[in-house]
């Protein structure tokens, strides 16, 4: 009988919290507790920025190179002063690395020629996707510094994403490889000038090139923000290049597939547009 | 449970979700990275019990949703049904309490919550396609729970040290009386 009335008051507590669960989930949909939520977790994340930037220089290669020198160095033998002063060179080298891959990432963001008219916001992402099942990024620019949802994020290559959530001094972006994604898209030019929309299908897959209107593109074909989404990007942007187009035996559907021209995995910096769309 | 131990389940809390922005949420392996918060969730249920493992989870849940871009609660309602179906491997007759038992049971639910959640989230409307990235991030946390499940549930299993003291072990039957 106890293990039975042990049961009952499993399954109770279980009912209760899925409950809790769902008015949870039902409440973010709601207006105004939604915004509360929002509010909580900009809080959150800026209060975790500090800690991730921390971690992440941490985790640099030049933080090894230079505790591997030191615990060479440690040693007392010649063997040992040796290795510290190789690994001192190392750890030059290392730094002199990174310098040059920073200042690239910086210079890239300077050859920004698709935009030449908008203002631009760099930042440096601190944060890889925090979901297995939403591809964003956090970037150490917030609307501190002027950023605000949905100004289009680029690198030097072009679109990375679009700004989902700004916190004082993060921001949230939704690349464009996330299958919320989706980006009205042109390709050709002049006559042969097609449209598309272009959906995102997850990290490491091609994005879908879906409603083409126009012509089909073909291998290699870059694909561009088309400005028409009801504004929600500045049009010219370079998106992807196709990479794989298949037209059904009847003619009817053609399936195209582009990979983006940013690497969205080993993204260091951005730059924010500082462009909203028309309201 | 008594204001100790939900102190302890706070704290471990907090500290996992550090841990995972902070270092494992940069240990990318095929686009997905391992998830500390679910094997947490799991490791509440092997240690605790069903109801132990899913209010743990609701709590887990709450935190962790802090940080994802998703609907604020999908990762409570993962984690509560996570957290009882766990406990109730525990439930089962013979001697469940060991602690390989434990850590195979974190790694199992960390493969189920995984699993459940891109398929709730994808019931919402949700950013989840269930597609080839559902296998490889399950795969993915489910490896890395075979790590963490051994952290994981030693964590709760000193969170939840003292844990029967505010509830009896075994609910007294109806007409019967706790004190003698």
């Amino acid at each position: 009988m106890a293990s039975a009335a042990r049961r009952g008051s499993q399954r109770v507590t279980l009912l209760m919290l899925v409950l809790a669960s769902v008015t949870v989930l039902t409440l973010d949909y709601h207006g105004e507790v939604s915004r509360g939520i929002s509010h909580v977790r900009r809080g959150v994340l800026d209060a975790l920025a500090p800690v991730q930037r921390a971690l992440a220089a941490g985790l640099h290669p030049v933080g090894d190179v230079a505790a591997g020198a030191f615990h060479y160095g440690a040693l007392v033998t010649e063997n040992g002063r040796l290795r510290a002063q190789l690994g001192a060179v190392q750890a030059q080298l290392a730094e002199n690395h990174f310098a040059v891959s920073r200042a690239e990432g910086i210079l890239s963001l300077e050859g920004i020629s698709f935009v030449p008219n908008i203002a631009t916001t760099p930042a440096q992402v601190i944060s890889s996707p925090t979901s297995n099942f939403a591809y964003t990024m956090e970037i150490d620019r917030g609307t501190a510094s002027g950023v605000a949802p949905r100004m289009p994020v680029v690198s030097g290559r072009g679109l990375a994403g679009t700004v989902i959530d700004a916190g004082t001094s993060t921001a949230m972006v939704r690349l464009v490889t996330d299958s919320q994604s989706s980006i009205g898209v042109t390709f050709g030019t002049g006559a042969r000038a097609s449209s598309a929309i272009a959906v995102g299908q997850g990290v490491g897959q091609p994005i879908a090139v879906d409603e083409i209107a126009g012509g089909t593109p073909h291998d290699g074909q870059t694909i561009y923000t088309s400005g028409t989404d009801g504004g929600a990007y500045p049009a010219g942007i370079p998106l992807a290049v196709v990479t794989f187009v298949r037209t059904s035996a009847g003619g009817l559907t053609t399936t195209v597939r582009a990979r983006p021209l940013v690497d969205l995995a080993a993204l260091e910096y951005v730059a924010v547009l500082e462009w909203l769309p028309q309201p | 449970m008594t204001p100790k131990v939900w102190g302890r389940v706070a704290f471990v809390a907090l500290v996992a979700l550090l841990a995972q922005v902070g270092v494992l949420d940069q240990i990318v392996v095929l686009g997905a990275h391992p998830d500390v918060m679910v094997v947490l969730a799991g490791a509440a249920g092997a240690v605790g019990g069903p109801s132990r493992g899913a209010m743990i989870g609701f709590v887990l849940g709450l935190v962790a949703d802090l940080v994802v871009p998703t609907t604020y609660g999908l990762s409570s309602l993962t984690f509560v049904l996570v957290g009882f179906a766990a406990g109730l491997v525990r439930s089962l007759p013979g001697d469940r309490d060991g602690r390989s038992v434990q850590v195979a049971t974190c790694v199992a639910a960390s493969a189920v919550g995984t699993l459940l959640y891109a398929l709730l989230g994808a019931l919402l409307g949700q950013s989840v396609s269930l597609g080839q990235q559902v296998v490889y991030a399950t795969l993915v946390v489910t490896v890395g729970a075979v790590v963490l499940g051994v952290v994981a549930s030693g964590v709760m299993r000193w969170a939840l040290r003292g844990a029967d003291r505010g509830e009896p072990a075994h609910p007294v039957p109806s007409g019967g009386s706790a004190t003698r």
